[in-house]
């Protein structure tokens, strides 16, 4: 049996959620009523078992499982809860928020290794892209067309009278030293390391 | 409703739009250059990092640092207005610029990162970026001057049958910023009107995201094609030829899936996708291949633009007056 | 505002009594009598036991008429406590020309120290005194309104709060805006006792009142007609009510029917919620009052059709409206609501479909003269639904753009109500509710409970959308009870909508310059103490126009309203005289005090400013405001301030400290309380009573600070209307006493409330300190 203690020792979850620098100043978990809403109209609920009301229970009465439960990896972000919600609350912010605190912890940093590359070719030409290693089986679902076109892209871009996408020098040096002093070098070669 | 500018726009370059549809970001161009938008593009600025973002592999600092860095340059061109081709420039931008303007704390971090990068002079001062007057997407700028858009169709569209798809982090995300509807969104069946093109409006699912998920499309494909899937069916179902867009990542998920779905399920979806950039610049009269890009395109379009009677070897539009009966 | 008899006596001249009460040692013991009375400087100084006794009253007496005084202090308990005693005991003065100090609550039992005590004592009596010099004789003011009444709404609301009216004697004249009265009521068919779990007919509850309001010699029904234009003079008001032509002369109208069976022009017929159609010439319902025909302005053609037909002659295509000026003394707003607009959740597909309908469209459905006679059919195919799927709190606890903050309140009571009724004459439908919380208090639990056992299903959970394919419906939500995203199949959906207050409601309140809330409801004066007055005195408001709320609500509080008239009207209103008074020869009518003023009391009547006694709280935020100085406030003017502020600094020692506190009345009671409960109150504080801080001016300020006042501290209540520009205010002051040179932290500020006298009586400690740090090298 699940005993609400009178003396509760622990950090309260939620008061860790809504200190997230994510975490908008309006955000309305508190006020949630547990209605559902945001789950009826969540493709990842539909799919998957990702529940987000439920996933608001957990972190309303301090379950601090939720964070290490996998299912919150099946978010879309696609913020459908948030444009529905009546109380005034975002599942999905609330979801990014727990999310980071698994990639904190560790456990969450082996769900978004495969996204690594997005991070080294941010770096190397302050533009993301989508990750190198998921290339073979997208040219696989797609087809060989898709190849042709990354081949093509700069020609293409050149009869569409665009210019190069990659920054500059000067400017990718802005960006690698951002994101050095932000801390994000250092994130993602312990991501990289979960390998 | 909120005001919307005309100039000092810095058109934000989008990674998705760059490698995958250029022609949105030329059409884009092609447009605004008719409707007398003053624009800029900044070939310094840096990516959003929206993709790494909501693969959650970016922190929200660094995230807003990058988007502090841009900020400026935009300033600094005297462009502080921008414009954004893809949803999700368009919610990281206002997130990152709410976060610099309500917390203090993390904007003293990121002034502490630029300074630390050499980059005093890109500091940002409180409220330098209005996350609600200087962030739009330039389907707002075409909304803004859509008199002055109908007026220079060339083309007429309204043969095919139209539906839209609006970009859930347009719609969903900062909803108060939002304009023509956020649970039943019109802002592209707007436009597509400005162009002489009723859309078919609502349908089951019009608010459903694209299913690419970020994450989900690679880590969690089954779902994620699944959720793509029931929309292009309830678009089937109500008949429609042509799938508007507004966001180069549901682009990609519609146009480049499309006919992986149709194989997986054994069927045909037929169904054609353009961004409303593109749309506009082809009732403007603009070329398929020099401005809209088609080419690199999954799901060809020359079918649609055949069906226009859109002569493809000379580039040249067939006049409205010569295409009374088509097919 | 009353003849001045002792303006030509000088001040000096006058005769003051001093009267010092021991209070059976409640003061006697903590203050030195002897050297008050030694200190005390007036005509006469007498003490005695028990001033508030008989005895008391006769020493009182007696010294007044013997020593010929002009004015009188008692130095006793708390104004509190025995003003109104001791106003009696100075006749044959005018009540108004007594001053107490208060010197039990405020002194003796908040100052244990004699020496402290006396001290803060013989300020306090010196304040009285010198405020008593200003005092000027006055007559409570005594206001009775004209026996009449406007009631402007017919619905149940209105049509109660009439009768009860008219029963009173009351002439009333009920203002309706549609051809008919009846409201919303009529419509919804079925109304259910909790009591005898049964449902009744509305229309034969209603109409027997709808009959006596139309016999009622004191009820003038007015249907077709809106308030166009309200003035409110002393108590009374004058209204301009327009009324739309008819073009059927009411009186020569048999209500035969035959212009309707001619007429060419078909319109959606709101009456049945627009799902059926009815002609341009029409009368809503077969029951309706007044029983004639109506021509819809907005649809007829002027076909002349109907002139053709009409044997009585009663057809004037040519008639015109009018404007009809009234006079009376109280108003009733009973302007009801509206439903909520369902373009504001498309998601819900109403609109898109005929089969998703509102409750409200559902009880025109299954009320017996309804589209389909009573039959529960759907509207696309006139086939009895398989299931029906309720969604509840559609607009309503809903925070998003276009939602409603507020629970509608009705809503789970017309879904069971509905769901009942179904069940009960279409056993094999099935129906489920899905909802968030079914709030069902008090009785209705029963009814709840009743539908439950007659088979109506419940599902926890706030749909996301309704979507259809094949003429079915789905309806999406996740049963947050199994925890499972569930989809239902149904071919009729029913909406709960939202209750939106009606456009009526609130251009009603901007005509009539009531306050509105948040959500454009009618605003109370108080939602607990005055229910159904508004902000504006002789306003009051009944039934939906006020907030949502069912039929037993609405009737309870036109019944309240009603009451309340009639009080203002049998009674009258003795109010107390402490009143804005404008000097005409300075007012240049620039009307500034009319824009602050919450309390809408000021207004321009023939050309000169008037102050409605009834409304005026003398708070004094129309003084800012007067370029000319045009305005005091009797029994607060400036000279009485400064006299009473150099009454309590008088004979200051070198090193003394004095703190001057401003209370508001809720302050002052406050500040008793203190005293009551025996808390040690610094003996630097001398609290002076004001009607609020809008009244307290830099230049009192600064006159307080020149004779040596050490500190300021005001308190206000914050919940007064004109509370909100008091941290304005407060910044203002500051600034003036920077201008000055003097320390912008002498003054100080405290929001106070009567339970909390503790706060009150450690914000005066914690200020003393405050004080003394400053004056510390």
């Amino acid at each position: 049996m699940k005993t609400i203690k009178l003396k509760k020792e622990s950090v309260q979850l939620v008061k860790e959620v809504l200190k997230d620098i994510k975490a908008s100043p309006d955000l309305g978990i508190y006020k949630c009523v547990q209605c559902g809403m945001c789950t009826s109209v969540c493709p990842g609920a539909k799919e998957t078992d990702y529940d987000p009301r439920d996933m608001i229970r957990r972190v309303l009465e301090d379950d601090e499982t939720v964070v290490d439960d996998d299912n919150i990896w099946n978010c879309f972000s696609c913020y459908t809860c948030n444009s529905v919600c009546p109380c005034g609350n975002n599942a999905s912010e609330i979801n990014q928020i727990l999310r980071q605190m698994s990639i904190d912890k560790g456990e969450g940093m082996k769900k978004i290794v495969s996204f690594a590359a997005y991070g080294d070719s941010f770096m190397e030409l302050g533009v993301g892209s989508i990750p190198s290693n998921f290339f073979d089986v997208m040219v696989k679902d797609i087809g060989p067309g898709y190849m042709d076109l990354k081949i093509n892209i700069e020609d293409i871009r050149t009869d569409l009278g665009l210019g190069s996408y990659i920054l500059p020098e000067k400017a990718i040096d802005e960006v690698e030293s951002i994101l050095d002093n932000s801390g994000f070098k250092d994130r993602l070669e312990k991501i990289k390391r979960c390998k | 409703m909120k005001f919307i500018p005309d100039k000092d726009i810095l058109l934000f370059k989008s990674c998705l739009v760059n490698v995958e549809y250029p022609g949105v970001e030329s059409s884009t161009s092609y447009i605004f250059d008719r409707i007398d938008v003053e624009y800029y593009v900044d070939e310094r600025q840096s990516c959003c990092t929206g993709l790494g973002h909501y693969y959650d592999l970016f922190d929200q600092i660094s995230t807003t640092a990058l988007a502090a860095r841009n900020f400026h340059l935009a300033a600094e061109t005297g462009h502080k207005n921008i414009a954004v081709m893809c949803a999700t420039c368009y919610a990281i931008l206002k997130k990152s610029a709410k976060i610099l303007n309500q917390n203090e704390e993390a904007r003293n971090k990121v002034n502490q990162i630029l300074d630390d990068s050499n980059l005093e002079k890109r500091e940002y001062t409180l409220d330098d970026m209005d996350p609600t007057l200087n962030i739009f997407h330039v389907a707002e700028i075409f909304y803004n001057k859509r008199d002055e858009i109908s007026s220079l169709v060339k083309v007429d569209l309204s043969s095919l049958r139209v539906a839209t798809h609006h970009a859930c982090h347009y719609c969903k995300v900062h909803y108060n910023d939002t304009i023509e509807g956020v649970r039943d969104p019109n802002l592209i069946d707007k436009l597509a009107e400005a162009v002489g093109v009723e859309t078919i409006g609502w349908y089951d699912h019009k608010t459903v995201t694209c299913g690419a998920g970020f994450r989900q499309r690679f880590t969690n494909k089954e779902a994620s094609l699944a959720v793509t899937a029931e929309k292009l069916q309830a678009l089937k179902d109500n008949k429609v030829d042509l799938l508007l867009h507004m966001c180069p990542n549901c682009q990609m998920q519609f146009d480049r899936y499309q006919p992986y779905i149709e194989e997986k399920l054994d069927t045909e979806f037929n169904i054609f996708h353009l961004n409303i950039s593109q749309f506009i610049a082809l009732a403007l009269g603009a070329d398929p291949y020099k401005i809209l890009g088609i080419q690199t395109h999954t799901v060809p379009i020359e079918p649609l633009l055949k069906r226009l009677n859109y002569s493809l070897e000379t580039n040249e539009k067939i006049d409205v007056e010569a295409k009374k009966s088509p097919n | 505002m009353n003849p001045d008899s002792s303006k030509d006596i000088s001040n000096k001249d006058l005769k003051i009594g001093v009267f010092l009460c021991r209070c059976g040692g409640n003061i006697s013991d903590t203050v030195d009598m002897e050297k008050l009375r030694s200190s005390v400087d007036a005509e006469v100084v007498e003490e005695f036991e028990n001033l508030c006794s008989i005895n008391g009253r006769k020493i009182i007496r007696d010294s007044i008429i013997q020593k010929n005084l002009d004015r009188v202090v008692v130095a006793a308990c708390s104004p509190i406590t025995h003003e109104k005693t001791f106003q009696k005991y100075i006749n044959p003065l005018n009540p108004y020309l007594l001053e107490m100090a208060n010197l039990r609550e405020q002194c003796s039992w908040v100052n244990p120290d004699v020496e402290t005590a006396t001290e803060k004592a013989i300020s306090l009596v010196n304040a009285s005194i010198e405020k008593v010099k200003y005092a000027q004789p006055l007559d409570p003011i005594l206001r009775k309104t004209t026996k009449s009444a406007a009631v402007i709404g017919g619905g149940i609301s209105g049509i109660s709060a009439s009768l009860s009216l008219a029963r009173q004697g009351i002439k009333t004249c009920l203002i309706e805006e549609q051809p008919t009265i009846g409201g919303a009521m009529v419509k919804v068919g079925k109304l259910f006792s909790p009591e005898k779990l049964a449902e009744e007919c509305a229309m034969c509850l209603l109409n027997p009142l709808v009959n006596e309001a139309v016999e009622h010699k004191n009820i003038k029904i007015m249907t077709n007609t809106t308030l166009k234009a309200a003035e409110r003079r002393s108590g009374n008001f004058h209204l301009l009510i327009e009324s739309k032509p008819r073009k059927v002369i009411e009186e020569k109208c048999i209500s035969c029917g035959k212009c309707a069976e001619v007429c060419p022009v078909e319109v959606k017929d709101s009456w049945n919620e627009d799902m059926t159609f009815r002609k341009a010439i029409y009368k809503p319902f077969a029951q309706a009052v007044p029983d004639v025909y109506t021509i819809d302005l907005e649809n007829c053609k002027n076909c002349g059709k109907c002139q053709e037909v009409c044997r009585m002659n009663a057809i004037d295509l040519d008639m015109e409206g009018e404007v009809i000026p009234m006079t009376v003394g109280s108003v009733v707003i009973a302007t009801g609501h509206k439903t909520f607009d369902m373009d504001k959740r498309p998601e819900y597909s109403y609109g898109r479909h005929d089969d998703i309908v509102t409750q409200m469209e559902l009880a025109r459905i299954m009320g017996v003269n309804g589209p389909t006679k009573g039959k529960l059919l759907k509207p696309s195919n006139n086939k009895i639904p398989e299931r029906v799927v309720m969604v509840q709190c559609v607009g309503s606890r809903d925070e998003k753009p276009g939602g409603r903050k507020y629970c509608s309140k009705v809503c789970c009571m017309v879904a069971i109500k509905h769901a009942n009724v179904i069940k009960q004459h279409y056993p094999d439908t099935d129906v489920i509710i899905c909802y968030t919380d079914m709030r069902t208090p008090g009785m209705y639990e029963k009814y709840f409970k009743y539908a439950q056992s007659n088979g109506v299903r419940l599902i926890r959970g706030r749909p996301g959308e309704v979507a259809e394919k094949d003429g079915i419906f789905t309806v999406r939500l996740e049963d947050t009870l199994s925890k499972e995203p569930l989809e239902i199949e149904a071919d009729l959906v029913v909406l709960s909508t939202a209750m939106e207050p009606s456009d009526g409601t609130i251009n009603v309140s901007g005509l009539l310059d009531v306050g509105l809330t948040e959500e454009l409801f009618v605003k109370e004066k108080h939602s607990k103490i005055k229910p159904v007055a508004t902000e504006v005195d002789g306003v009051y408001v009944c039934g939906t126009a006020q907030g949502p709320k069912d039929i037993t609500d609405s009737i309870v509080q036109a019944n309240a309203a009603a009451a309340k008239i009639s009080e203002l009207i049998n009674g009258g209103v003795e109010l107390e005289p402490f009143v804005a008074s404008i000097d005409q020869s300075k007012c240049t009518l620039c009307k500034k005090c009319i824009d602050i003023c919450k309390y809408k009391a000021a207004y321009i009547q023939d050309g000169i400013l008037t102050v409605d006694p009834i409304s005026c709280t003398g708070c004094g935020a129309c003084i800012w405001e007067c370029e000319n100085n045009a305005i005091e406030i009797m029994g607060q003017t400036d000279e009485q301030i400064i006299a009473t502020i150099d009454g309590m600094l008088k004979d200051k020692k070198p090193d003394e400290k004095r703190i001057i506190a401003f209370l508001d009345s809720v302050g002052y009671v406050s500040a008793d309380n203190i005293g009551i409960n025996k808390i040690t109150v610094p003996s630097s504080v001398r609290i002076i009573k004001i009607p609020s801080m809008n009244r307290i001016m830099p230049k009192h300020i600064l006159h307080a600070f020149k004779m040596g006042a050490d500190g300021i501290i005001m308190g206000e209540y914050p919940y007064n209307p004109m509370y909100s520009h008091t941290k304005e205010k407060i910044a203002g002051l500051k600034g003036e006493l920077v201008k000055n040179n003097i320390n912008p932290d002498r003054l100080a500020f405290y929001k106070v409330y009567i339970p909390y006298f503790r706060g009150l009586a450690n914000k005066f400690k914690e200020f003393d300190g405050e004080i003394k740090c400053l004056d510390t090298p």
